[in-house]
């Protein structure tokens, strides 16, 4: 265990090099690789089949909502949960029957789990003392750790004397501090306020690549992925949907489950497809988003995308306010859809009833499988 | 409109002092007449006593057969507790995270000392341990066994309270990911956290138990004078011998509530905050 953390560290700081033969490596070398991966709680299937392939250094958040099996996968890979069937190897080496504490691998609780009769120095220094490094490196270490996530001047305080979000800074550098092969992460920024949640995501994704961490980030907040991460893997119902970054997941969804979680998508069957695109369809379902449809009221407007299809006439039938953006409903007879549009200002803004035509823009419509 | 808020509560105030005071001055008026009778030379035909002395208090403390049968209570229970925490503080931290559905049966478990009556209980175990394989009545284990029966509850729910509130589950996670073994995270995270709980466990069982009659009575008698049989064999000499010895026995009590109490209060809000 302790030559494996070794091995860590120069990989760590000649992280630009593995960055560079990333695009080299094949998905047979990814460095955490998961096989099959089952798990079902009594009659209940919670993870089905799970294959997944993560490379070195890489951020791969997984999404999904609640009850989906993204917190088992992670606790899992973790060892503190076992598995029905399948493998899991990190680095070549299969660690699926390796009790937790021999894994080497970091995570950090939703609810932070800091050792409440322990000082931040001693919380941050237990991965360390349990592996008998001796004192003067471990304060050094510690110091280390502390400076990262800048909490120096917090040491010799207790969890209970801090903030939420200095627990969790805590928490990141009591987990980094063994330089573990994988970090996990269970939905870290949840329990924070919205201004702090944004601070620490930032601080963690700099944190996160200068030391080329590999790292598995769980989440519902689709916002905080695709912000954080290099990868995006969409689960849902105890199965991977989707993967892929964040621009692939948000502008080419494969399923209608993809595209209900990762934005306001609108679907139509073909036959309404058909009146909105003006030509046969191939293919039985089709989403577009709501950003990629344009409205024009009585003037032609300026704004219209290349391939804008025929037009759609309608009437708006509600109009919601969400800050930047205006989303008005429209009804083109009886085909009801989402239309997002920036708001520019009061002096713009369409009032319900208004006769309007809806124009899609025909290469961001997708095709649902 | 601001007065009557003040009125009213001053008037809230003056009812709920009407009802503290009464309260209050019945429970203590037979303490402050057991303490004044331990402490007066004599207290015969007139409303307060003649006068005042140590006398009772120094005697009591001078008598071997009082310090003996002391000591025998405090050995009983002590030993017992120290058997009850080692017996379940295991089986109330597996309850609590390994095997969660044995918390169910646990809570049933640990009420069925106190559903049966003492004297059914005893009458119950003379049965049993008076002879056959096991003799153990009219010796102090049987008396330590029973103890760890009737201190089952209060140290079981302390110590359940106490795992839920530091999330013991996950803190051990926590620990095992920076690798420690179960057996360490345990030492080193849990107990340490337990502390609190262990705390109030031993002090509520503590003042229970060291004025438990009945059982000690019935199980071994004279064969192994506690306090309270002690108490219970001398009630026909001077009453304010027997004074003193209830009020010496009540101090001790109240200090170790008190101990047991005032820390816990320290530490309290501290544990909320985290």
């Amino acid at each position: 265990m302790r030559s494996s953390s070794a091995t860590a560290a120069p990989a760590a700081k000649t992280g630009r090099a593995a960055e560079t033969g990333r695009a080299a490596a094949t998905a047979s070398a990814a460095y955490l690789r998961l096989r099959g991966v089952q798990k079902s709680f009594g009659e209940t299937p919670v993870l089905q089949a799970i294959d997944a392939d993560i490379d070195r250094g890489e951020f791969v958040t997984l999404l999904g909502p609640s009850g989906c099996g993204k917190s088992t996968l992670l606790r899992t890979i973790a060892g503190l949960s076992s598995l029905d069937a399948g493998d899991i190897a990190v680095a070549g080496e299969t660690i699926t029957h390796l009790p937790p504490q021999r894994r080497d691998i970091g995570m950090v609780f939703q609810h932070y789990a800091l050792f409440p009769n322990m000082s931040v120095a001693d919380n941050v220094g237990f991965g360390l003392r349990m592996r008998r490094v001796n004192q003067a490196e471990r304060r050094e270490r510690i110091d280390q750790a502390l400076t990262l996530v800048d909490l120096q001047a917090h040491a010799r305080r207790f969890p209970h004397q801090l903030s939420g979000g200095q627990r969790q800074r805590v928490a990141l550098a009591r987990a980094l501090i063994t330089r573990p092969r994988i970090l996990l992460m269970d939905e870290p920024l949840s329990a924070l306020d919205a201004k702090i949640r944004q601070h620490l995501r930032e601080q963690l994704r700099s944190i996160q690549q200068t030391l080329s961490l590999t790292t598995l980030f769980v989440t519902h907040d689709q916002e905080e992925a695709m912000m954080l991460s290099d990868r995006i893997f969409l689960m849902g119902e105890g199965r991977i949907l989707q993967h892929g970054d964040a621009e692939s997941l948000y502008t080419r969804p494969a399923s209608e489950a993809v595209a209900s979680f990762v934005g306001a998508y609108n679907t139509f069957d073909a036959e309404q497809a058909t009146r909105l695109l003006g030509h046969d369809t191939q293919g039985r379902r089709f989403a577009v988003r709501p950003e990629a449809l344009y409205l024009v009221a009585d003037e032609p407007s300026s704004s219209l995308p290349p391939n804008p299809g025929p037009g759609c006439p309608g009437r708006i039938v509600a109009r919601q306010l969400l800050g930047s953006i205006v989303r008005y409903r429209v009804d083109c007879d009886g085909l009801s859809m989402n239309v997002d549009t920036l708001n520019r200002g009061a002096r713009f803004l369409m009032a319900t009833k208004t006769p309007v035509v809806v124009y899609a823009d025909v290469d961001e419509v997708r095709v649902m499988s | 409109m601001r007065v009557d808020i003040e009125r009213r509560r001053r008037d809230g105030l003056a009812l709920h002092w009407w009802i503290l005071v009464p309260v209050f001055v019945s429970l203590a008026l037979p303490l402050a007449a057991t303490l004044l009778y331990a402490v007066s030379t004599r207290w015969g035909a007139t409303l307060l006593p003649d006068g005042l002395t140590l006398e009772w208090l120094q005697r009591l403390w001078q008598t071997p057969r009082f310090l003996a049968a002391f000591g025998r209570s405090l050995v009983v229970v002590v030993a017992s507790l120290a058997l009850s925490l080692v017996l379940i503080l295991p089986v109330a931290f597996l309850a609590h995270t390994r095997f969660t559905g044995l918390a169910r049966w646990m809570n049933v478990l640990v009420l069925t000392p106190f559903a049966v009556p003492p004297v059914v209980t005893s009458v119950g175990l003379l049965q049993l341990y008076a002879g056959g394989p096991l003799p153990l009545v009219g010796t102090p284990w049987i008396l330590i066994f029973t103890y760890v029966s009737i201190a089952l509850p209060f140290v079981y729910r302390s110590l359940i309270n106490s795992l839920r509130g530091i999330d013991a589950a996950e803190l051990m996670e926590a620990a095992q990911l920076l690798g420690a073994s179960p057996l360490v995270a345990f030492l080193r995270v849990i107990l340490p956290n337990l502390r609190l709980g262990i705390r109030i466990a031993i002090f509520l069982s503590l003042s229970f138990l060291i004025g438990e009659f009945v059982f000690a009575n019935l199980l071994v008698g004279t064969r192994f004078e506690t306090l309270q049989i002690y108490l219970f064999n001398v009630r026909r000499e001077s009453g304010h011998f027997t004074s003193a010895l209830v009020i010496t026995l009540f101090t001790f009590i109240l200090i170790l509530t008190w101990l047991g109490n005032g820390k816990s209060e320290i530490v309290a809000p501290e544990e909320r905050a985290s």
